[in-house]
Formats: C-alpha cells, sequence, structure tokens
C-alpha cells in the first residue's frame, strides 16, 4: 500500500540557526508544516497538540538531550510510535546501528544538504510505510 | 611465573638469613634487588609477602626458641625497609599514571567539545550555502553562483578535516570500539569497489575487482577498514590519468592476507616517502590532487591497520605508479570441530 503523504513534521534542535535553515528546507522547499522546538522539553509539551507524524531530533542539546526527549516522547499517546529521526555529526555504520537499537528509525548526519533534507524524509517516511505493510 | 621466580626467590631467601645473621646494609640492598625483580617479573606483592613470611617460618626452624621474637622483629623491619624504596617509587609511579590518565580526560572532554562547537556552526554554513547553490532562495547572479560554489566546496572541505582530526585522535588515544567480526575479504573489497567507484568516476578512472585469489578470511573491524579502502581508493583514483584503471585485490603471504590497491599515477617521489604516513603531509601543492586530500587519509589508514594487528605499507615506481598494501593476520577456521566455525 502507498504510504500517506507526510505532512507535520517536529523539529527539535537548540541551535537556532540550524532551526532556520531546516525549516525553511522543509517548508518552503519541501512544502511540509514544521513545528520548531528549542529543547526536549518543549518538544514534550507541543507533541500532544502537535500531533507531528515524524520527529526529527537533534542527539545533542543542552539538559534534556536527544535521548531523553526520545524516552519521554514514547511515553506520551500521541507520540509512543512516531517515527523519530535523530540527527547527528557522530554516526559511523555501527553507531547508525546502535541508534536504531535505542529505537530511532532512521540517523541524518550533520552537515547535511537542506535542498535534499525533505526528499530524504520522505524517503524514510516511505520506507517505515513498506516495513509496516510487511509486518 | 617466569623462569626466574626460583632464582630470585632464592636470593631474597639468602638476602634475609645473611640480614638475620647480621650482614647489615649490604642484605637489604640484595633483597630489595631480589624483591624489586620479583614484582618486575609479574609476581605480586601479596605473593611477595608470603614468599617472606616462608623465608621467616624456614628460618626459625633453625633458631633457638629464645630468638624467635627478635628475630620476628627485625624480620618485619627487614620486610620494610628492603621494599620501603620499591614502594615509593611505585607510589610515585602511580601518580604519575593518575596525573596522566587525568590530562588524557581533560584531552579529550575538551575534544568533544571543540568537535560539538565546530559542528554546529559548520552544519549552517554549509546547510545555507547548499540552500543558496541550489536556488532554493531565488536565482543569483552568475558571479555569485560561482563563488558560493568555491565556498560550498571548502566548506565540505573543513567538515572532512574536522571529522577526520577526531577520528584520528580517537584511534590514536584507543578511544575507538572496535566491532571485530569474522570478514570475508572478498566480499568487503567487493563493497569498498560499489562504494567508492562514483568518486573515482569523477576523474574518468575505474575500479577493478581482480577476484582471481583464494577466499581469504581476517578477523576484524569490516567498517574500519572499509576506511582504509576508501582512502587507498580515493587517493589511487586522484592520481591516476584519465582513463586509467585502479585495481584491488587481495592475496595470501606468510599466514597473512595482503590487500593492495595498485595505480598507474604518476608514482610517490623519493623525497616524500617517508613522510608519506605523516599528519599532514602533503606531495606538490602545485599538483591539484594533492588539493583534494586533507592530509590525513593516509595517517588514519595506517592507524587503523595498526591497532587492528597490521602493516601498511606501499612499493611506487616514479612515472610507473604505486601500490599500497596492508597485511592482517589470516584467520583460519579452528582444528577442534567441537569449538564450532564462525559465521559472519
Amino acid at each position: 500500500m502507498k504510504a500517506p503523504p507526510l505532512r507535520r513534521v517536529l523539529l527539535v534542535e537548540d541551535d537556532p540557526d540550524i532551526q532556520a535553515i531546516v525549516s525553511f528546507a522543509l517548508e518552503s522547499v519541501g512544502g511540509l508544516s514544521v513545528e520548531v522546538c528549542a529543547s526536549g522539553p518543549e518538544a514534550v509539551a507541543s507533541a500532544p497538540r502537535f500531533r507531528p507524524e515524524i520527529v526529527l531530533l537533534d542527539v545533542m542539546m543542552p539538559g534534556m538531550d536527544g535521548w531523553a526527549t526520545l524516552r519521554a516522547l514514547r511515553d506520551i499517546p500521541q507520540t509512543a510510535t512516531t517515527p523519530v529521526v535523530f540527527m547527528t555529526a557522530k554516526a559511523r555504520p555501527h553507531e547508525v546501528e546502535q541508534y536504531r537499537r535505542g529505537g530511532a528509525c532512521d540517523v541524518i548526519l550533520k552537515p547535511f544538504d537542506p535542498s535534499q533534507l525533505s526528499d530524504q524524509l520522505r524517503g524514510i517516511w516511505s520506507r517505515i510505510h513498506g516495513e509496516m505493510d510487511r509486518t | 611465573m617466569t623462569d626466574r621466580h626460583p632464582e630470585l626467590a632464592g636470593a631474597y631467601a639468602r638476602a634475609f638469613r645473611d640480614y638475620v645473621n647480621g650482614a647489615g646494609e649490604s642484605a637489604l640492598l640484595r633483597a630489595y634487588q631480589a624483591g624489586r625483580d620479583l614484582l618486575t617479573e609479574g609476581l605480586g606483592v601479596l605473593e611477595l609477602a608470603a614468599l617472606h613470611q616462608r623465608t621467616l617460618a624456614d628460618v626459625l626452624v633453625e633458631l633457638p626458641p629464645s630468638r624467635h621474637a627478635r628475630v620476628a622483629r627485625s624480620s618485619s623491619e627487614f620486610f620494610a625497609e628492603a621494599l620501603g624504596p620499591f614502594e615509593m617509587s611505585q607510589r610515585g609511579l602511580r601518580g604519575q599514571i593518575e596525573e596522566q590518565q587525568r590530562l588524557e580526560r581533560l584531552k579529550d572532554e575538551f575534544i568533544s567539545v571543540v568537535s560539538h562547537e565546530l559542528r554546529t556552526p559548520l552544519t549552517s554554513i554549509h546547510g545555507a550555502l547548499n540552500l543558496l547553490i541550489e536556488g532554493k532562495a531565488g536565482e543569483l547572479p552568475s558571479d555569485a553562483q560561482r563563488f558560493l560554489e568555491i565556498a560550498y566546496r571548502n566548506s565540505g572541505r573543513v567538515v572532512r578535516l574536522v571529522n577526520e582530526i577526531l577520528d584520528l585522535q580517537k584511534i590514536e588515544s584507543g578511544m575507538i570500539g572496535l566491532d571485530m567480526r569474522l570478514v570475508d575479504v572478498g566480499q568487503l573489497l567487493a563493497d569498498a569497489v560499489e562504494a567508492n567507484h562514483a568518486y573515482a568516476a569523477r576523474f574518468d578512472v575505474a575500479i577493478a575487482l581482480d577476484d582471481s585469489g583464494p577466499p581469504l578470511f581476517v578477523h576484524a573491524d569490516p567498517d574500519r577498514l572499509l576506511q582504509v579502502l576508501a582512502n587507498l581508493l580515493c587517493n589511487a583514483a586522484r592520481f591516476s590519468p584519465p582513463g586509467a584503471t585502479v585495481t584491488v585485490r587481495a592475496e595470501r603471504l606468510r599466514g597473512r592476507v595482503r590487500v593492495c590497491v595498485a595505480d598507474h599515477g604518476p608514482g610517490i617521489p623519493e623525497a616524500f616517502r617517508t613522510r608519506i604516513f605523516g599528519k599532514f603531509a602533503q606531495g606538490d601543492p602545485s599538483v591539484p590532487s594533492w588539493r583534494e586530500g586533507t592530509g590525513l587519509g593516509l595517517s588514519i589508514s595506517k592507524a587503523i591497520v595498526e591497532r587492528l594487528g597490521g602493516r601498511i605499507g606501499f612499493e611506487s615506481e616514479v612515472g610507473r605508479g604505486s601500490v599500497f598494501h596492508f597485511d592482517l593476520p589470516e584467520w583460519r577456521e579452528p582444528r577442534n570441530p567441537a569449538s564450532g566455525p564462525l559465521r559472519r
């Protein structure tokens, strides 16, 4: 079955410049609706209302880091199974495997080409739906 | 226990007997030397104390009970005095090791912070330039486009440089976790060719896998070996003339597996050969191919191969080309069938 179109992305990133670039890339270039959160607690607060279809989550954030935010999102009914994609500068192939085992559905390596980002996210979105169809 | 333990234990016991019989400082010195050598040879401090107690018991058996108390007292003094200097040097050594560990921790923290602080702004710079040159923020005059492409290309180079500096630091400090497993070398080479042929095609260079050799296996970290092969294949492609073919193959060599990457490039100048695995070692900067690299690829490759228990080297002939190779111990199926074969 074809994946439903991806519409809502929750971006959790503490750096304001990266926030600006990613939201431009996803909204203006990719035509997606993006909610930007600067921290894990902000993401936890906005997730039930925004109901993201996919979460783009920075790993290294002060205070509540990406891992803690992922765990907190899993405790919220609206995001208990929402696909989470980590953004990190640190991911060799076996580390990507660790991220997947830790609950991320994929990893986007920093620095990335924002002009490709929405296509990359849509590719991940289609793949997840393909996997869900098979199971 | 090493071969020297009985001899040294005997020397220690003789020194102790001599001390009990009034030999004084010279006996202490001999005991100190024997004790120090025993510890250096791997005897534990508790084992040395047990040896001392056994020696004391042997001496006491030979003496009248009236002398036991006095000898036991001098025995404690002997033990403390004979090993005192060693104990102090051990403490000094421990202090140095602790200080070294503290400095290593500080360095690691510093590098981790620097890496994050550098990569975060780089992500913004690289990302903003990418959006501009792709025309996502509107069309640009051609000169602006050209200059932005230069900036974008160089931001990519800084990213690679930061990544490689951090990688090299981690490998050299032993901080990388190796994911060791059985590696089918033929499959590894096929994966490496697949991963790097697009890069080589940019230089109009092909990569050919010579798979005529026997099936070979090594016990290693496949991701790290792919990293080494990527460095060797990309270097070979960059230095090959357009239309050339880089060949990669593996062979068995005196119980080891040798992987070779051969190119038909200009060869490595004699004067540069001793420095080629050094950090930021670059040949003639007027040759554009040298500018493409970060100057760390071969240092990283060497560090990885050595961490995996191997060796890296090359043969080169100016004007004809170079062959870079690395050797790793060959993995063979254990003869004992009870231990079972390893599977990838």
